[in-house]
């Protein structure tokens, strides 16, 4: 269980200028809908943009604060 | 260390030219995203396999080693790692992945059934 606080925090570790968006899917705060936009993804294929964001994720998704995410990733232009 | 998981993942990999690890088996998916990814390739109308690895965590530790890709399920098409269906779908709409699964299956493709709301 991790709030989006905390959630948005551990993704802007890592891409700094991030807009995430957040929508826990079953109210049980640990199954999420994450969308990431972020300048960090340019030049970046679609795969190693998620493993980006699921490195940042990765010890909330070792010690089960985050069980499941369905993520979306977004090239920020500006 | 865990060679020989390695091992019997890479034939598996081989064998298999659309391949899930998932939560669950075909006729039993025990995970949303795992029905989701088999509702999925059902869809494209190609021959896959699913492989459990729920209870497997040794297993899981490897793939996830393998592929640098934390979460369940995995996908593979002809023996490279494509994550799951939030990569396979955004493919599939821009007809790359159609692509893919033709080269890998050496024919070309009928249309898909019908464009499935993935969420």
């Amino acid at each position: 269980m991790i709030d989006d606080e905390s959630l948005t925090g551990l993704i802007r570790a890592r891409l700094p200028d991030a807009d995430v968006r957040i929508f826990d899917r079953t109210g049980t705060m640990d199954h999420f809908n994450v969308t990431v936009r972020s300048r960090g993804f340019a030049g970046h294929p679609l795969l190693e943009q998620h493993k980006i964001v699921y490195a940042a994720l990765s010890d909330a998704l070792k010690d089960g604060r985050v069980h499941a995410v369905e993520l979306t990733t977004i090239v920020s232009e500006a | 260390m865990s060679t020989d998981l390695q091992e019997e993942i890479g034939r598996e990999v081989a064998a298999n030219k659309v391949l899930v690890y998932g939560k669950g088996t075909k006729t039993a998916p025990r995970c949303g995203f795992t029905l989701e990814t088999i509702q999925f390739f059902d869809n494209f109308g190609v021959p896959f396999e699913v492989i459990d690895v729920l209870e497997n965590m040794p297993k899981r530790q490897a793939l996830a080693d393998m592929t640098d890709w934390p979460t369940l399920p995995k996908v593979f098409i002809d023996g490279k790692f494509y994550g799951d269906t939030d990569i396979l779908g955004p493919m599939a709409q821009s007809g790359e992945l159609k692509t893919v699964l033709e080269t890998a299956f050496g024919r070309p493709l009928g249309e898909q059934k019908q464009t499935i709301n993935l969420h």
